[in-house]
């Protein structure tokens, strides 16, 4: 079609539409939803853009396989790796002449891409139903002690393709619907509580005086505000990171979300406190969950450490009160409440905290083990302030977290008119009492 | 559906598209030139994403002027229902029909008749979208603007819309596209699209300009800045974009607020920025009270020090 170039590698000896199908598979083992005919689509548009040059290919490609902000950076990394990158090409030609000194340091990549284009185990060859079915039970026992051993160890920077999936999958299937509540504002529109007087005598103005419909007003819905503060000390290192990229992915309205759960206008501050506090909201408006923990690591310089949660909300209090709005936001608390600081400061802190938002839900992944009781100190003052407590260290527990706030949010009216007196609060509950497996 | 468009020669290459775009006035980076030259040569929408300001918007209406076509134009909005979008009959016409039908026979036969006649296409008033599959050929470019500010039912109305460019109506019947409408939806990502929506569309993510991109389009749109100010103007933008602290600013200047800033610019008699003039109009280049209190007059001097310009 045109003067070839050398930098296409097998594309020219028209082994492209592979090529094309190797893309789109490595792309989708990285967590780009992908179907068949969005391939056939690439297929065609790289035969009208040709050969000739290669960003002319690859935008192309792109165009057409890509559908996602946040898949951009794997799919420009999968797509030089299979259309050999002259760069890596380079490398490798100079590794292979002699009197080379330096070894080249292989190209840094994402996790996710690093993954896609590793090859596939040996179990997923020779496939059979049963295990395709075994597959997916390993994919549900994704906190497994194997799993959470690997995860002990895994950079808290980095997801790797399977952890993507994973969360993807929870963000898709593990409904997170924020509670709403009816603003006072009202909006004209077809199903309403109250009829719109006014619209309807202007409309029927404008047809010779006959009111041929109602228009309604209704509510304006909105999401509860909500105040996510994430314990990052050493015992909660190993859920601190896929449950940061899960609530990033859940919160946000990500892919698969839609229809079920609308997302604007959602308010969502997000803290880290480990023995002090670290704003994250700024890192969780990254859209790219990789970027998102990136960003996270850089940002918290506590990683790890002790858990000091009275000085944190002490913190919280003096320096971001503000976000707290109108007592309707919704805090919920990751922590095992294993606290070092001093407890009457976090009694008084807690009390603050409860007297200015909706409901405190304290998310304790120690819940695992069973005949838990809360007696360490801060457990102790967590256990007496928070509206609800429920396990988060499985997906089977993360399950029933939309439900269980649902529900409690329902029992629990709003603290608007409780003032400083201590409320009558409900009996905080445990569920998901899960073995250890 | 027919074959329906009918680009002209020059847009049968990518820098044909680029050459053209450029000549109506927008300058196309390549990548994005690939993707306009996908859509019309598929006949697929074109979904873009980006920043606001970014020129989602005018891509659409250079188009037009490019492929001499009407814009016709869908500006999506909270609570937008169909017949916002796609069509509403014309009541009161209808009635004065009725009206005047009664005087001229009373008679009970013709009620049928009558309402046959009061659904009739002249009484059908036409939405963008209906207005863009019933363009007269060549055909139009319909703008489906800020498509993620729309219910979500709406995006399930736009997949049938999309996917085979036909509505059905009850009292008429199906209409199809006479040739299929050039199509561009814009999102600002307030919130995701369905996939499904996304699947019927290409998709290209906009991005700040360069800065040699970001030159060219000041020179244009702004010729009477002169060349020095200019530079500067698309130096300074660029190096508060590609600074690290860019990330503190809530919205780093787009294109538009720096063709904004250039006219505010000009019209203040500003041959050349210093950090004064750079403070004082700040709120030209920011819209959020923060920003503009954060570009302070010793952050301007640094932007402005030309010894930091390697690139």
């Amino acid at each position: 079609m045109n003067t070839p170039r050398s930098s296409l590698g097998d594309a020219r000896s028209g082994k492209l539409p592979e090529q094309i199908l190797a893309l789109a598979r490595a792309l989708r083992r990285a967590g780009v939803p992908l179907d068949s005919s969005r391939i056939a689509l690439a297929c065609e548009a790289a035969r009208l853009v040709g050969l000739a040059r290669r960003d002319d290919l690859r935008c192309a490609l792109q165009a057409s396989l890509v559908s996602r902000e946040q898949d951009r950076a794997v799919f420009a990394e999968l797509f030089d790796a299979m259309f050999r990158n002259p760069d890596i090409a380079n490398k490798l030609l100079a590794q292979m002449l002699p009197r080379t000194e330096t070894r080249p340091t292989p190209p840094q990549r994402k996790p996710r891409t690093s993954e896609a284009l590793s090859p596939p185990r040996e179990s997923d060859k020779g496939r059979t139903p049963q295990s395709a079915k075994e597959d997916l039970l390993d994919l549900d026992a994704a906190m497994t002690a194997s799993e959470r051993q690997r995860l002990h160890h895994a950079d808290f920077n980095a997801l790797s393709a399977s952890e993507f999936r994973l969360v993807e999958r929870l963000a898709r299937e593990i409904a997170l619907p924020i509670p709403e509540y009816a603003t006072r504002r009202m909006q004209p529109g077809s199903r309403g509580e109250r009829p719109h007087w006014p619209g309807m005598l202007r409309e029927a103005a404008r047809h010779s005086g006959e009111p041929l419909r109602i228009p309604r007003l209704r509510r304006t819905r909105q999401a509860l505000p909500l105040l996510v503060l994430v314990d990052v000390s050493g015992s909660m290192e190993r859920y601190a990171r896929l449950l940061l990229a899960f609530l990033h992915s859940a919160t946000r309205g990500g892919a698969g979300t839609q229809g079920r759960r609308p997302r604007r206008h959602l308010r969502r501050d997000v803290f880290a406190f480990g023995t002090r506090l670290t704003d994250l909201t700024p890192a969780f408006a990254l859209r790219d969950p990789d970027d998102m923990l990136e960003a996270c690591n850089a940002a918290i310089d506590d990683f790890a450490g002790g858990t000091r949660l009275g000085e944190s909300l002490a913190t919280l209090r003096r320096e971001h009160a503000r976000r707290l709005t109108g007592q309707r936001t919704l805090v919920l608390m990751i922590s095992d409440g294993l606290d070092t600081g001093e407890p009457g400061l976090l009694a008084n802190e807690l009390d603050w905290l409860c007297r200015n938002s909706r409901a405190l839900l304290w998310l304790n992944p120690l819940l695992r083990f069973d005949g838990y009781a809360p007696l360490a100190r801060g457990a102790a003052q967590l256990h007496s302030h928070a509206d609800g407590m429920l396990a988060v260290h499985n997906l089977q527990s993360l399950d029933e977290l939309a439900a269980r706030i649902a529900q409690l949010l329902a029992g629990a009216p709003s603290r608007s008119n409780s003032g400083s007196s201590p409320r009558p609060r409900p009996h905080p509950q445990q569920v998901g009492r899960f073995q250890d497996t | 559906m027919s074959s329906g468009i009918t680009t002209s020669s020059s847009l049968e290459s990518i820098d044909g598209v680029m050459q053209a775009l450029a000549g109506a006035g927008y300058f196309a980076d390549r990548p994005l030139a690939t993707a306009v030259f996908l859509s019309l040569r598929l006949q697929r929408p074109l979904l873009l994403e980006g920043e606001p300001g970014v020129g989602k918007t005018e891509l659409a209406k250079a188009l037009s002027r490019v492929l001499q076509r009407d814009l016709i134009r869908l500006q999506c909005y909270d609570g937008m229902e169909l017949r916002d979008a796609l069509y509403e009959w014309n009541y009161s016409a209808q009635m004065l029909h009725m009206r005047a039908a009664e005087h001229v026979h009373a008679g009970s036969e013709g009620v049928q008749e009558l309402e046959r006649e009061i659904y009739q296409q002249r009484y059908l008033i036409k939405r963008p979208l209906l207005q863009a599959l019933q363009a007269p050929l060549p055909g139009a470019v319909l703008l489906i603007d800020e498509v993620d500010r729309a219910d979500e039912p709406f995006e399930a109305f736009l997949l049938e819309y999309l996917g085979e460019y036909q509505v059905s109506i009850p009292e008429l019947g199906t209409i199809r596209a006479a040739s299929t409408p050039v199509t561009i939806l814009t999102s600002n990502r307030t919130r995701d699209l369905n996939d499904a929506v996304k699947r019927r569309c290409l998709y290209h993510w906009l991005d700040h300009p360069g800065r040699e991109r970001e030159l060219e389009i000041l020179r244009t749109l702004v010729p009477q800045a002169g060349a020095a100010l200019t530079e500067q103007v698309a130096q300074f933008v660029n190096r508060l974009r590609s600074q690290p602290f860019a990330g503190a600013f809530q919205r780093t200047p787009a294109i538009a607020e720096s063709v904004e800033w250039a006219r505010a610019l000009v019209a203040l008699d500003t041959l050349d920025l210093d950090p004064e003039v750079v403070t004082s109009t700040a709120g030209i280049l920011f819209k959020q009270r923060d920003d503009v209190a954060a570009l302070t007059q010793d952050l301007a001097r640094e932007l402005l020090a030309p010894a930091q310009a390697p690139s």
